[in-house]
This record gives structure tokens, sequence and C-alpha cells, in this order.
């Protein structure tokens, strides 16, 4: 039986399962009675970096602690996950809605806008705040990941979210379909790069308190770590989630989240 | 000898043969009587002293050659409709029935429509035959053949009523699978696949109305009272548990599928994985096409009835023809009109709104030049026919049609034109009832817009705002109704009131001119929701889009712009069906009053205005008995419509439960599984069933309970507070409803936050709260409305003589009163209980779940 290692972000985890992805997403948002619900993102290591795991961890097939049952999925690690597997490893992105149907996301090549303008960027992995940044996702990565300054992280994966009009003026009217609580003081976070040029990022949320919306994600996802690595998973296009993904793109929508 | 009869009798399967056979009786002695069995017994009720004989009109001399040959034209536009609704229902059955897939769904979907129907119609049978032999043994006449006419029409009427419900549902759960058929290749095809569906109903609606109103007053010429009223009342009644038994299934399925599918389990609408998906399809049918076709044929055929009754009573035989010869033109207009609703290849939900609207504006125009036309030739009241008809003299000034002012006569010499105003006035009140409707409950104007926004201050603001929303709206169409009603009175200002009752009975008879139009309009709705749930489950994405690249995008593009569009024209026919309930109910309420003053319903027609206004006076809040029938009779909606969503709140919980149930099997949830959709529409169909008894017994039997035990004047006082609060709380309930439901869509459209935010929570609380409202109580109220008056007309003439206040057969027939009040008071205890109570089959069912 094949055994695969993922890494989730919410929670941050190294887990060893024999479910493929599909299972394993479906496995986390639902769990196994039905009665436990809830969004799961997570990464599928290559096959490469995951024996060189198991083997190093003396995992075996039946992932049991030795002389207990075999069991399908086993948490290995904790903490401080992200910044031990290397960008390289990183085969693909799973994005389960809370029905648990999975959109897989592989690496591809980032461009960035062609014009600036404000960002909205959701941490989630290995801390959670939502900021708003004039800088664009891979210099935000850099920006983040510098080991130098005074406030970064070794490693980190987010995503950017739709600002809509407000990418441009914080104060633009007709903003209708952002569904993001509290959206005067997002405004008011983005009229501070007004206020203050020299600021290029601004805390929005301390830390996610609820899920995500995938209908609100822009481009993809992004993962960076310290030394210049950097990874992006685009998003489908629309028309491609309207038909290809359509039923992953539906339950999206069904999603309450914030 | 004779227990053994009753041990039969007991026997269900026997006691369906015993009933079986009554009813075919009854049905076959109501056609078959008048061809083959004439009576020279000299009627006590027959006006002019005439002895009673069928078909009497053909050779009246009164009646000119013309008329009857009109009559016999209306009989054939009648049938005209029915073969218009056939062909029709031809088309759809010959078009494209789409995939297997497609099919297994739609089949899943009709086999539940079917179940139901039939589960209800063995539940309601029995009790519509015993009604039947009850009104046969208590009518006041000892004309048998006006026995058979009561009894039999009614029968008649409740079938009619049935099968227009039946078919049409039948034809919708056809039309469904069809339209998500024709989405694959074009939207014009699609979109007149729907509403021709639709249509079918509308036309067996128009068809049948017409057709019984027509034989009967053929059959009966002038005593066509009796048979009248049991012709409505059939109608009434079916369409009352068509109302409420398809509300609480509509309901109890889409707000168990909803809570366990869209808020607990975060699925999309139509999810195949959840076993409530199904029969929430299934409701739509029961609840939106068969409900609501059964609601508004009895308001067609109670309006005819009121027309009738009080045009022989006010006009004469003109007055009665007039209403049947206007309805002729309407069925001619709405067939014309339906024709030309269409839908190009590449159209959208705008270009089709405007197409189904032009329809309707097509039909009202051939309908409205038609009154006028016919109002021109045939409401000639000259000194010849005012001599044979003398009571019609009382609706001119001075006996004498040639002083009328010229709007009245439009310059036609001896012409009255007023029938023909009040009649276009019905169409304009139909009109702005729709308007007044949409005002309130659509997406473009302030009251949804207002709504929507206070959802982003939470779940309370949106259901307060929603509140006054509702009761804003319930002043405005009460003051549109009122207007009408001036506008009529206006019309026949200085005539007795029973002229005024009739200007106002012919603004029904205007406002459901387009039947035909309006039912296609209402059942376009559930026919595309369901086409677009097919859609949903049935479509195989991969398979299309290897077939022709974007074709998958494009049909579901289709099938939701068809639901938006179905949405609206559901939501614009609302206000027409209680707008004719309020209608029909204060002409019917003319006609209860007439009756008491003249001590009998055979007498109406000899009744003097002196007699009418003396009883009218007595009709007073001052009269304590008014008072006290005026208070019971305004809470009985309160109760019904508490009895109701009740009964969907027990429904949906039993739902929820048994999706929990299969939602823990990882193989449905997998989707690799299919659910058991067959247990939840068994729960949804037994559960209905189990509700209608309560809401069946008390509006039938609390008229008869207050009438017997507090007097005919108390009576009185009870129709007047229920119309007054039924239409309030009916109208307050289908509003608010629709504007949750409406505030909900804004957001999900992409304002104040779109689908997911905080807004959208508290606009879904909303919505939820709204739909037993608006799909279940509200419109279950209509049909209260007319069936009270109907059981008050029926059984007026046994309150008079054997009331325990004041009986006119003298203190002993007391007795028989006392025994009624207790046999009504016990049933609508008995029925209050039973409907709190949980039935085995339910505890039975609840106990699986444990």
């Amino acid at each position: 039986m094949k055994t695969y290692l993922y890494m989730t972000l919410l929670p941050e985890a190294l887990v060893a399962s024999h479910l493929n992805p599909e299972d394993y997403g479906a496995y986390l948002a639902t769990g196994t009675q039905k009665r436990a619900r809830g969004q799961a993102i997570f990464f599928k290591l290559t096959d490469g970096y995951a024996e060189q795991q198991f083997a190093r961890l003396g995992i075996g097939s039946d992932l049991g602690q030795p002389g207990g049952p075999a069991r399908r999925s086993s948490y290995l690690s904790i903490y401080r996950v992200l910044e031990q597997v290397p960008l390289t490893a990183l085969e693909s992105l799973h994005l389960i809605t809370e029905d648990g149907r999975n959109l897989t996301l592989k690496p591809g090549t980032y461009e960035s806008d062609a014009a600036p303008r404000m960002h909205l960027y959701q941490e989630f992995c290995p801390v959670t705040p939502r900021v708003v940044s004039t800088l664009d996702p891979k210099v935000f990565a850099a920006r983040i990941t510098d080991l130098s300054q005074k406030v970064s992280l070794p490693a980190i994966v987010f995503a950017e979210l739709k600002l809509e009009r407000l990418a441009e003026n914080a104060d633009a009217p007709d903003v209708d379909n952002l569904p993001y609580p509290n959206m005067p003081h997002l405004r008011d976070c983005l009229r501070e790069f007004y206020t203050k040029p020299g600021k290029s990022t601004k805390t929005v949320i301390r830390f996610l308190q609820q899920d995500v919306l995938y209908r609100t994600l822009r481009k993809g996802f992004y993962a960076a770590s310290a030394g210049g690595g950097f990874v992006y998973f685009p998003m489908p296009s629309k028309d491609e989630l309207e038909t290809t993904y359509y039923h992953w793109w539906r339950s999206a929508h069904s999603t309450f989240g914030g | 000898m004779r227990s053994l009869f009753f041990k039969h009798l007991r026997n269900p399967r026997t006691a369906k043969y015993y009933l079986g056979a009554l009813a075919a009786f009854f049905v076959a002695a109501f056609f078959a009587r008048p061809l083959f069995a004439q009576t020279a017994d000299v009627s006590a009720g027959a006006p002019h002293g005439h002895s009673f004989k069928y078909f009497g009109l053909f050779t009246d001399p009164r009646y000119s050659q013309l008329e009857i040959c009109s009559l016999l034209i209306v009989l054939a536009i009648a049938f005209a409709g029915l073969a218009y609704a056939y062909m029709l229902a031809r088309q759809v059955k010959a078009a494209d029935a789409g995939t297997p897939r497609m099919q297994a769904i739609a089949d899943a979907v009709r086999e539940g429509a079917n179940a139901y129907m039939g589960a209800q119609f063995r539940k309601i049978g029995p009790l519509i035959i015993i009604i039947t032999l009850i009104l046969f043994f208590t009518t006041q006449s000892n004309e048998i053949a006006f026995r058979f006419g009561r009894a039999g029409a009614f029968l008649v009427g409740s079938l009619f009523s049935w099968a227009v419900g039946f078919v049409g549902m039948r034809l919708a759960t056809t039309g469904n699978l069809r339209v998500a058929a024709a989405a694959t290749r074009s939207y014009g095809e699609a979109m007149q696949l729907g509403y021709r569906t639709g249509t079918v109903t509308g036309m067996l609606t128009d068809g049948l109305g017409l057709l019984g109103g027509t034989i009967i007053f053929i059959a009966y010429g002038e005593q066509a009272y009796e048979a009248l009223l049991g012709f409505g009342f059939g109608g009434t009644l079916l369409a009352l548990f068509m109302r409420v038994g398809g509300g609480i299934y509509t309901k109890a399925a889409d707000v168990g599928a909803d809570l366990v599918g869209k808020i607990e389990k975060n699925i999309p609408e139509d999810d195949p994985r959840n076993a409530a998906t199904i029969a929430d399809n299934v409701g739509d049918n029961v609840g939106d096409c068969a409900g609501m076709a059964a609601d508004i044929f009895e308001s067609y055929e109670v309006t005819i009835v009121a027309a009738m009754i009080l045009g022989l009573a006010t006009f004469g035989h003109k007055g009665v023809i007039f209403p049947l010869l206007v309805r002729g033109i309407g069925v001619l207009g709405s067939i014309i009109s339906t024709y030309t609703v269409k839908a190009g290849p590449n159209d959208t939900s705008d270009t089709a709104l405007k197409s189904v609207h032009r329809g309707f504006w097509i039909g009202s125009f051939i309908s409205v030049v038609g009154f006028f036309v016919l109002g021109a030739y045939y409401l000639n009241f000259d000194a010849a026919y005012l001599a044979a008809n003398p009571m019609a003299m009382a609706g001119f000034p001075g006996g004498d049609p040639s002083a009328l002012p010229f709007w009245a006569t439009l310059g036609i010499h001896n012409a009255d034109m007023r029938p023909v105003i009040t009649c276009f006035i019905g169409v304009i009140l139909a009109i702005v009832l729709n308007k007044v409707t949409s005002y309130f409950t659509h997406t473009s104007y302030s009251p949804v817009k207002g709504l929507a926004k206070s959802c982003q201050t939470g779940h309370a603001t949106n259901i307060i705002q929603g509140f006054a929303v509702g009761y804003e709206s319930t002043v405005a169409t009460v003051f549109v109704i009122a207007g009408s009603i001036l506008a009529s009175y206006l019309c026949y200002a200085g005539t007795p009131p029973l002229f005024v009752a009739y200007g106002v009975a012919m603004t029904g008879i205007g406002m459901l001119t387009l039947t035909g139009n309006t039912i296609s309009m209402d059942v376009f709705g559930p026919v595309a929701d369901n086409a677009n749930g097919i859609g949903e489950m049935g479509y195989d994405p991969v398979e299309m889009e290897k077939q022709e690249k974007g074709s998958y995008r494009r049909a579901r593009q289709i099938l939701s712009d068809l639901d938006a569009v179905g949405n609206t024209t559901k939501a614009e026919t609302k206000g027409i069906a209680i707008g004719s309930a309020v209608i029909a109910a204060v002409s019917l309420f003319a006609s209860f009053i007439a009756v008491i003053a003249v001590g009998s319903e055979d007498k109406i027609s000899e009744m003097t205005t002196r007699q009418y206004l003396a009883e009218a006076g007595n009709l007073s809040v001052a009269n304590p008995m008014v008072f006290i029938g005026f208070l019971i009779g305004g809470a009985v909606p309160f109760l019904f419509s508490s009895m109701l969503i009740r009964a969907v709140g027990r429904a949906a919980f039993l739902i929820v439960k048994e999706c929990r149930v299969q939602f823990r099997d990882a193989a449905i949830w997998a989707g690799t599984k299919k659910p058991d959709y067959g247990r939840v529409v068994a729960i949804c169909t037994v559960t209905a069933q189990k509700e209608l008894v309560g809401p069946g017994f008390l509006a039938i039997l609390t008229p008869i309970l207050v009438g017997f035990l507090l007097g005919t004047r108390a009576l009185g006082g009870f129709l007047a507070g229920m119309i007054l609060t039924g239409q309030l709380l009916a109208v307050f309930m289908a509003n608010a409803g629709g504007a949750w439901d409406n505030a909900k869509k804004l957001i999900e459209d992409g304002h104040y936050g779109g689908k997911g935010s905080e807004a959208h929570k508290a606009a879904v609380t909303g919505d939820t709260v709204g739909d037993p409202l608006k799909d279940t109580a509200g419109p279950a109220i209509n049909p209260l409305i007319k069936v009270m008056n109907m059981v008050s007309l029926l059984t007026l003439g046994l309150v008079m003589k054997y009331n325990v206040i004041d009986p006119s057969e003298g203190g002993s027939s007391r007795i028989i009163g006392i025994l009624v009040v207790l046999v009504c008071a016990v049933t609508i205890g008995w029925a209050i209980w039973q409907s709190k109570r949980e039935s085995s089959e339910l505890r039975e069912m609840e106990a699986q779940f444990k």
C-alpha cells in the first residue's frame, strides 16, 4: 500500500497517510463519522522526499506505533514543519472545501502585475495574519523571509485575496462583493499607505478566525523560504473553474467563511 | 345482516369500493340526469311559478336564439381551451427527453410526486364523498334535481380541481426533464417548452372552470344557485387540501434539505448526495404547481359562481350569461397570447421576461377590446327585457337605462356598459396587484434593497426589517383592493347593494380573465427550478464538454437564467391569488346577506332592496353577537397559520434527522452510492397527509360551529373578521417571505459582501424564516377564506332553522343545533390535538433514528 506524505497548513503538520490526496482531503474536511467539518489546505510532498523522511523517522508501512494497531494516517511532526521542508518537495497544493471536494494546484510560472497596486494577503503558515501591502507577492515573500529584518519568517505560505477596485483606490465605492468582515477597517488600513508613504505592509486581522472563502482568492498561492526560494501555485481561470472544476467551484461557493 | 354490512364497511378495502361506487353514482347522476330525467313538478323555490326543467332555457322564450348560441359557443371555447392544452401537452411530451441519467432523476421526482398525489387522493377521497352525501341530504329544496345538482356539482368541482392539480403536476414533472434537455441546445427552445408546460395547466384551469359553470347554467338555468354553490365549494375544498398538503410538503422538504445540506454540511443546492434533494424537487411540483393551480382554479370557479348568483338576482339571465361570455373571451385571449410567448436561441433572462410580459399584455388587450365589443352588443336592456326581468329595473336611475350617464352607456342606446367597466377595473386590479407584489418583493426596488442592507447588521435587524416590509405591503395591497371595490361601487352608486356586489363580482371576473397566462407564469417557476435541479444532478460535464467545448457551461447558464425568470414570474402571480380571494369573498358576502334577508337560498332572486338593507343594517359591530363573531373570525386565520407552520417545523425536523443518518454513510458522502431519496419522500408524504386533517376540519367546521352556536349575525361578523385578518395575514406572509428570499438573492448576486459574508448568513436566516410563511401558510389562507365563505352559504339555511340563539323553526329545534355544536366543537378540538400529536408512523420513524 502506498504511503503519502502531506504537509497540512491549518494546523501546520507533517502527516503520513495511506489515503490518496482526494480521500485524505475528504477525510480532513468531514471526518470519518461525518459529524465534523472544516476547510482543509495541504501540500502533497514528492515521493522522493517522502521516502527519505520515512526512512529517517523509521516509519513502517502500517504507520502505527511499534506493537500498536495499523493506521491509515499518522502525524509525524506538528511544530516548525514548513521551515524544514524544501520548496522543491512541494509537489501539489490541495484546496478542500467543507464538504470534501478537492482542487489540485500544481506549481506554475509567476508573472507579476503589469501596474503597481495594493494587495491583500492571507498568510496560512506558520502564522495566520491577514495583511495589506503595496508589495507584489514575490517582493512581499522576499521581504517576509528576509531573516535580516526585525520581523521575518524562515518560510511562509500565503495567498492573495481579491481587493477588486480597492486595489487602486481605498475609497472606491461599490465593492459590494467582498465578503470580508469589518470593511471600514480594511479601507482604513489601505488608506494608511496614502498617509504613510514609507509603509509597505499593514496588518488587518492578527490571526485567521474562520475559513477563507475560496471565491476570494486572486491568482493563487505562494510558498517562499529564506534565501530566495519562491513557488507559485496558480488558480485555474474562471472559465476552467466553471466547467472543468465545476463541482469544486460550486461547493466553494456554498461555504460560509470570512 | 346489518352487522355484516357494517363489518364490510369498516374494512378499508371494501369501504373504498363502496365510496368509489357512490362517487361514480353522483357524477353519473350529475351529468346523466339532466339528459334523461325531466321533472314537471312545481318547484317550491322556482321563481315566476315555473316548473323546473333541465335545459329549460332552450325552450324559455326570454332567451333569444343568439343567447343560446352564445352559450354553446362558450361551451365550444371551453373545449377549445382543453384541446389547446392537449395539443401543448403533446408538444411537450414529444420533445427530447435527455440522457438516461437525466431521465432517472426526473423519474424519481415524478414517482415522488405521484406517490404524494395518490396518498392525498386516498386520504381526502372518502371525506369528499361523505361531504357529497351530506350536501345531498341537507339541501333545503324539496326538488330532487337540486339535491343532485348541489351534491353532484360539488363532486365534479372537486374532481376538476384535483384534475387541474394532478394533470398540471404530472406535466410539470414531464416538462422539467424536457426543459433540461432543451437547454443543452437552445435558450429559446428551453424557455418555450417550460412556458408551454405551464400553459397546459393554465388552459386546463380555464377550460374546466368555464365548462363547469356553463354546463351548470345550461342545465339548471335560473335555478342554478345550489349547483353553482356546490361546484364552487368542491373546487375550493380540494384547493384547500392541495394548498395545505402541498405547502407543508414543499417547505418541509425545502427547509429540511437546506438545513442539513447548506447549513450543516455546506453542500450546494440540489447536491445529489443530499437525501432530501428529490423531495425538495417533488415539493416544488406539489406545492407551487398542483397547489397553486388548484388555488387559482377555485378562485376562477368562485368568482364565476359569485357573479352568476348575483347576476341572476340583479340583471336576470343577462347578468349570468355576460360573465360566462367574458370568460370565453378571456380563454380565447389566453390561447392567442400564450402562443406568442417565444424566445430566440441566444436570448437572456431580460428578453425572456419581456416576452412573457408581452404575452400578458396581448392577452389583456384582446380581452378588454372583446369586453367592450361584447358589452356594446349584448348588454342592451330594452323595455321588453326589463318587463320580463323587473328586478333589473332597480339597477338603473328611475328604472330607465337611458337615464344612465354617458360613461356608463358610451352613447349606445339602452346599453349598460358598467359590467364591462367593472371587468376592466378587474384587469387593472390584476396588473396593479402584480406591480405592488413586485415592488415589495423584487430586488430592483427599495424594500428588498433596504432589507438586504439591514442584513449587514445581523440576523435580528433583517427579521425586524422584514416584518416592517411585510406589514407595509399589506397596507398597499388593501388600498389597491379597496380602491377597486370603491371604483366598482362608484359605477353602481345609487343602486341597491346587490348591484354593487355584482359590480365587485365582475371585477373578480375581469381580474381572472387571463388565468391561462397567470398560471403559465406561475407553473413556469417550478418547472424551471426542477429543470435546473435535473441539470445539476443529471448533466455529465465531461461528456458534454467532450462533444462540444463550452456546452456544459452554456446549458447550466441557460437553466440558471430560466430559474431566475421563473422565480420572478411566480412571485408576480401571488398577488392575484390573494386579491381574487378577497374580491370573491366580498361578492359572496353579499349573497350571504341576501339569503338571510329572504330566509332561503331559493328566494334570493325575489329579494327587495328594503329587505337587503334591513338585514345589512343588522350586521353592525354595535351588536355584541356580530362583534363576538368578528373577533372569532379574525382569530381563525392565525390558528390555521400556526397549525401549518408548526407542521412544517415538525416535518423538517424528521427530514434533517433522516439526512444526517444517511450522510453518515461514507459511500453516500463520497458520491459513490445513491442516497435513499424515497425515504425522505415518504416522510414528507406521511407528514403532509397527517397535517391536512386539522386545518381541513378547522376550515369546514368553524363557521358551522359559530353559526349554530351564535346565530346568523355572529356568522356574518365571523366572515367579516375572517376576510379582513385572513387577507392581511396572507399578504403579510407572502410578501415578507418573498422579500426575505429576494434579499438573500440580492446579496448572493454580489452585494453587501456577497455569498459567504456575514450579511449573507443573516439573509439565509431571514429566508428560512420566510419560507413556511410565503409558501405554506400564506397561500393556504386564500382557499381558507373561500372555503369558510362557501360553507357559511351552504349551511345558512340550516343555521337559520336550527341555531341555538334564535332558531326560525322554534325552540325545540335548538336540540339539533346543540348536537351540531357539540359535534363541531369536539371535532375541532380533536383536530387541534391531532395536529400537535405525533402519529405512530412518525414516532416509528423517529425511533429508528435513535
